[in-house]
C-alpha cells in the first residue's frame, strides 16, 4: 500500500515535471500576469484529447515563441495546440478554406485578406463579449474593432502589432557628428540637409522585397499622409472615397520623393533605392564609415541589424515627427496580425479566449519584437527598453491608423500601389503614378 | 590534308574553349552559392562572395571590452584587450575612434578620448584604455580600423542546419517524409505509364490516335488549374490531405509526360521482334514483360530521374495536398523555407539549405546519368 502510494506520488511528480518542463517560464515567476492566467486555468474547459490547429505567417524564430504561448493553453486545458507557419500563408489559407481543409484558427497578416474570406462565409464571427473586450482593453479600442469588423460582423482581434513611422539611428554616430534628434518634420528636413552639407549621406532607403518590392515606400506615403492631412482624409483615401489621384495624395507622394528622389539624400543615390533590399538597407548605418545616418522602418527593423548591434544601446529610434506648422497631433500608424476562426470547434473558441489573456501576449513579447495593444499587459515583460518605449507609444495613441496598403483591395494595396511607388522612385511623375493607381482601382470596382 | 582522320582540326581548340566557357558559366552560380554557405549573414550582406576568397582591405568597427571589465592598475583604470580576439586578421593600416575620422591615427598613437582618458592601439590589435577616473557606461568604446583581412569561413551554417537540436529533428523528419513522398510518386506513374505506352504503341484498337492526341494535349495544361478542384475532390472522397493524396496528385501531373515519352520510345523498337514473338504465340502481356520492358530501360530510367527530381524539389503540390495544419507532415523544401525566417532575410541559411537538399538528387543523377542522355533522345531518332 505504502509502496503503491509512493509509486503514484513519484509518477505524479514525473508527469508534473514533464509537463511544466515544456513551459518556457515557470508559472509564478518573472514579470508575467500569473494571477490572471491561474484564474482562467481554473475555469478552463477540459479539452483532453482534442487538437486545435493554428496556421499563420510566423516562421523561425517567431513560430517557436508562439508555440511557447500555446504550451500554457495546453497546460490549462489538456488540449493539443499545433501551430504551422508558412511563407505563402496568404495563398495557402485561400486554397484550404476553399477546399474545406482550413485550420481552426488563422493568423492573418492583413485584415484585407480576412475580409475576403469573411465575404465568402469562411470565417466564424466572434461573440459580442469578445468585441466588448477589445473596446474595453485595447488602447484606441474602437479603431481595432472597426478593423476587425467586416460587413457588420466582428470577426477578429489583433495580436502582435508593429509600429510603423519609426526613424532608426545610431546614437554614437549622432554624437560623433554632433547631431540632435529632431522634434519636428522641419527639423528632420534641416538635419537631412545638414548631413549633406557635412559631406555625408543622411538616409538609407531600400524598397526591394522580392515579389512585394515597393511596400516600404507605401509606408512612407502613408506616414506622410498622416503628417500632412487629418486622419479623416486618410480614411477617405484608404476607402477610395477620395480618389488616389487627389492633389493631397500627390502632395504626400512628393513629400516622400523629397527624401528618396534626391541623389544626395540617399545612400547609393536615388537609383539604388528601388533595387536595394529592405532587409539589407538598415545595415548601412553600422558600417565603417557609416553609409547613412537615418533609416525609417517599422518596429521589426531590429531583426535586420547586424548581429553585434544591441537595440537600445547601439541603435535607437525616434518617432517620425509631424510638422510643427500643422496641428495634427501624433497619429500612430501600425500594422499587425489579426486572429480569426476558420473552423469553429469548442477548442478553437477556448484558444481564442486564452489568447485574450495578458499572459498570451507577455510570453511572446518577452522574447521577440512583439507589441501588444492590450492595456492589461505588464510592460515589464517587454524584452528591452526599446520595445517598451514602442509599447508605450502604442498604448498612448489617441488615433491609431492601420497600414493603408493592407486595407486597400489586394489588386491595389498589394499590386499597383507597390509597383507605382517603384516607378515613382525611379523618376516617373507623381501625378501620372497616382492616375495609374486610380485607374487600376476603378477597374476592380 | 588537314582534315584526314587522325589529324586534329584547328577548330578543336575553339570547341574545347567554348565547352570550358559554358561549363564555367553553368557552374558559376553554384560556386557562389557554395562559397556563401560558408559565410555569416553579415559577411554576405557586406561583400560579394567573390571577395571572400582573397585577402581584402576592409574598414571594420569593433567594440572594445565593456567598462564593467575595467581593472585598476597602479592607480589607473585600465581596459585592455585585442580587437582581433584570436581571429587571424592581418595588419592594421590606420585607425580612429570616431565614425567621422576612421583613419585619423597610426598604430601605436596614444589618443585622448572625448569622455576622458586615453586609448592606444598596437599593430597586432592590442588596445589599452587608461583613465584616472572610472570608465562609465555599459557599452565598450568603438574602435574603427582599416586592416587587410585573410579569408574567413565558417561551418556554423551547416552545424545550425544539421546538428542544432532545434533543427536536426525537423530536418531528419522532413528528409524521410520527402522520401516517403518521392519514391512512390516516382514508381507509380512509371508503372502505369509503361502499360499505357505499350498499349498506345503496339495494340490496335479504335480511337488510339485520338487518345494519343489527348495525352499530348494534356502536356500543356498547367497543374495550377487543378489544385483547388482536386483538393476539393480529395476532401469529398475522404482522402483529405496526406501521403495518398500527394502520391495521386504527383502521379496525375506526371502521367502525360511519362506516357508520351515512353510511347515514343516503344514505337521506335523494331517491329520484327514483336511480330516474331506474336507468331511464336506470346500474349501481349508476355511481350510487354519479356521484350518491351528490358528494351525500354533507358527511357524508363530517364523518366524516373525527371520525376524524382521534380517531386524532390516540389513545394507547391506538397503544400496543397500534403501539408495540413496538424504540423505532422512536412517536406524538405517546406522545412527550408521555414528556416529562412519570418521576413525571409536569412540568405546564409538559404545557401546552406540548397546544398544539403541537393545532395540526394545529385546522388541519384550520378547513379543513373548514363541513361539520361540515351533516354532524352527516346523516340526522336529512328
Amino acid at each position: 500500500m505504502k509502496l503503491n502510494l509512493m509509486l503514484s506520488v513519484a509518477s505524479l511528480a514525473l508527469v508534473a515535471g514533464a509537463a511544466s518542463a515544456e513551459l518556457k517560464f515557470p508559472v509564478g515567476e518573472g514579470p508575467f500576469s500569473w494571477d490572471n492566467y491561474n484564474a482562467w486555468a481554473e475555469n478552463a474547459p477540459d479539452l483532453s484529447g482534442q487538437t486545435v490547429t493554428v496556421a499563420g505567417p510566423w516562421l523561425t524564430p517567431e513560430d517557436g515563441y508562439f508555440r511557447d504561448v500555446l504550451a500554457y493553453f495546453e497546460e490549462a486545458t489538456g488540449a493539443k495546440a499545433v501551430y504551422t507557419g508558412s511563407d505563402s500563408f496568404e495563398q495557402q489559407i485561400v486554397i484550404d478554406a476553399e477546399a474545406g481543409s482550413a485550420p481552426n484558427i488563422a493568423v492573418f497578416p492583413q485584415p484585407g485578406l480576412a475580409a475576403v474570406l469573411a465575404g465568402k462565409g469562411q470565417l466564424t464571427p466572434l461573440s459580442d463579449e469578445m468585441k466588448q473586450w477589445v473596446i474595453d482593453n485595447y488602447a484606441a479600442g474602437q479603431s481595432w474593432v472597426d478593423l476587425g469588423t467586416i460587413g457588420g460582423e466582428f470577426y477578429g482581434f489583433f495580436y502582435n502589432v508593429n509600429l510603423k513611422s519609426l526613424v532608426w539611428y545610431s546614437p554614437e554616430n549622432f554624437e560623433d557628428a554632433g547631431y540632435e534628434v529632431p522634434e519636428t518634420m522641419e527639423e528632420l528636413k534641416a538635419l537631412t540637409e545638414q548631413i549633406v552639407a557635412d559631406g555625408e549621406t543622411p538616409w538609407c532607403i531600400g524598397l526591394g522585397s522580392g515579389a512585394a518590392t515597393g511596400w516600404p515606400a507605401t509606408d512612407w506615403v502613408e506616414d506622410m499622409m498622416l503628417r500632412t492631412q487629418p486622419p479623416e482624409v486618410y480614411d477617405a483615401w484608404v476607402s477610395n472615397e477620395m480618389p488616389f489621384n487627389d492633389e493631397r495624395v500627390i502632395a504626400a507622394i512628393e513629400e516622400y520623393g523629397w527624401f528618396a528622389r534626391n541623389d544626395d539624400f540617399v545612400s547609393g543615390g536615388a537609383g539604388a533605392v528601388a533595387s536595394t533590399d529592405f532587409r539589407d538597407s538598415p545595415k548601412g548605418m553600422f558600417t565603417s564609415p557609416p553609409q547613412c545616418y537615418l533609416h525609417r522602418q517599422a518596429s521589426f527593423a531590429t531583426a535586420f541589424f547586424p548581429e553585434d548591434v544591441v537595440p537600445g544601446e547601439d541603435a535607437d529610434f525616434f518617432y517620425l515627427p509631424g510638422y510643427a506648422e500643422k496641428d495634427l497631433g501624433n497619429p500612430v500608424l501600425g500594422g499587425g496580425t489579426v486572429l480569426a476562426i476558420t473552423d469553429p470547434t469548442p477548442g478553437a473558441e477556448a484558444l481564442m479566449d486564452f489568447l485574450t489573456l495578458p499572459i498570451a501576449s507577455e510570453v511572446f513579447m518577452n522574447q521577440s519584437g512583439f507589441l501588444a495593444p492590450h492595456k492589461g499587459v505588464n510592460l515589464d515583460a517587454y524584452r528591452d527598453d526599446i520595445l517598451r518605449k514602442q509599447g508605450e507609444i502604442l498604448l498612448n495613441a489617441t488615433t491609431f491608423r492601420f497600414d493603408g496598403s493592407d486595407l486597400m483591395p489586394a489588386a491595389v494595396g498589394a499590386g499597383t500601389f507597390w509597383t507605382g511607388m517603384v516607378d515613382y522612385t525611379g523618376g516617373k511623375d507623381a501625378k501620372a503614378v497616382a492616375d495609374d493607381i486610380q485607374k487600376s482601382w476603378d477597374a476592380i470596382k | 590534308m588537314d582534315n584526314i582522320a587522325g589529324h586534329k582540326s584547328s577548330l578543336t581548340w575553339a570547341v574545347h574553349l567554348s565547352v570550358a566557357f559554358l561549363v564555367i558559366l553553368w557552374l558559376f552560380p553554384t560556386v557562389g552559392l557554395f562559397v556563401s554557405s560558408f559565410r555569416t549573414a553579415d559577411q554576405i550582406s557586406s561583400s560579394g562572395w567573390w571577395k571572400a576568397l582573397f585577402p581584402t582591405e576592409q574598414n571594420l568597427v569593433i567594440r572594445g571590452a565593456s567598462p564593467t571589465d575595467q581593472a585598476q592598475i597602479d592607480g589607473l583604470y585600465v581596459i585592455e584587450g585585442n580587437i582581433f580576439d584570436g581571429r587571424a586578421i592581418g595588419d592594421i593600416a590606420h585607425w580612429g575612434t570616431s565614425s567621422r575620422e576612421i583613419d585619423a591615427y597610426k598604430p601605436g598613437d596614444v589618443v585622448e578620448l572625448n569622455k576622458g582618458g586615453t586609448i592606444t592601439l598596437g599593430e597586432d590589435g592590442t588596445y589599452r584604455m587608461e583613465n584616472t577616473e572610472e570608465f562609465s557606461g555599459s557599452r565598450g568604446q568603438r574602435i574603427f580600423f582599416t586592416a587587410t583581412t585573410a579569408p574567413e569561413f565558417t561551418t556554423a551554417n551547416y552545424e545550425f542546419m544539421l546538428f542544432d537540436p532545434q533543427n536536426s529533428e525537423g530536418m531528419s523528419k522532413a528528409f524521410f517524409s520527402t522520401l516517403t513522398v518521392t519514391i512512390p510518386a516516382t514508381i507509380i506513374p512509371i508503372l502505369i505509364a509503361a502499360f499505357a505506352a505499350y498499349a498506345l504503341a503496339w495494340m490496335e484498337f479504335p480511337g488510339r490516335a485520338l487518345l494519343i492526341a489527348c495525352v499530348v494535349g494534356l502536356l500543356v495544361v498547367p497543374l495550377q488549374l487543378a489544385l483547388i478542384p482536386l483538393l476539393k475532390f480529395h476532401n469529398n472522397i475522404g482522402i483529405g490531405k496526406g501521403y495518398l493524396g500527394v502520391w495521386m496528385a504527383h502521379t496525375g501531373f506526371g502521367l502525360p509526360l511519362a506516357i508520351y515519352l515512353l510511347r515514343n520510345y516503344m514505337v521506335g523498337l523494331p517491329r520484327d521482334i514483336i511480330e516474331n514473338a506474336k507468331v511464336d504465340g506470346a500474349t501481349d502481356f508476355q511481350i510487354f514483360v519479356k521484350i518491351i520492358l528490358p528494351l525500354s530501360f533507358p527511357a524508363l530510367a530517364s523518366f524516373a530521374i525527371f520525376q524524382f527530381l521534380w517531386t524532390w524539389n516540389d513545394l507547391l503540390v506538397a503544400m496543397v495536398f500534403l501539408i495540413d495544419s496538424s504540423g505532422e507532415t512536412t517536406v524538405m523544401t517546406k522545412q527550408i523555407v521555414e528556416m529562412l525566417g519570418t521576413r525571409g532575410g536569412d540568405w546564409e541559411i538559404l545557401a546552406t539549405a540548397a546544398f544539403i537538399s541537393m545532395a540526394v538528387p545529385i546522388g541519384v543523377f550520378f547513379a543513373m546519368q548514363r541513361y539520361l542522355v540515351r533516354g532524352l533522345l527516346a523516340g526522336s531518332v529512328k
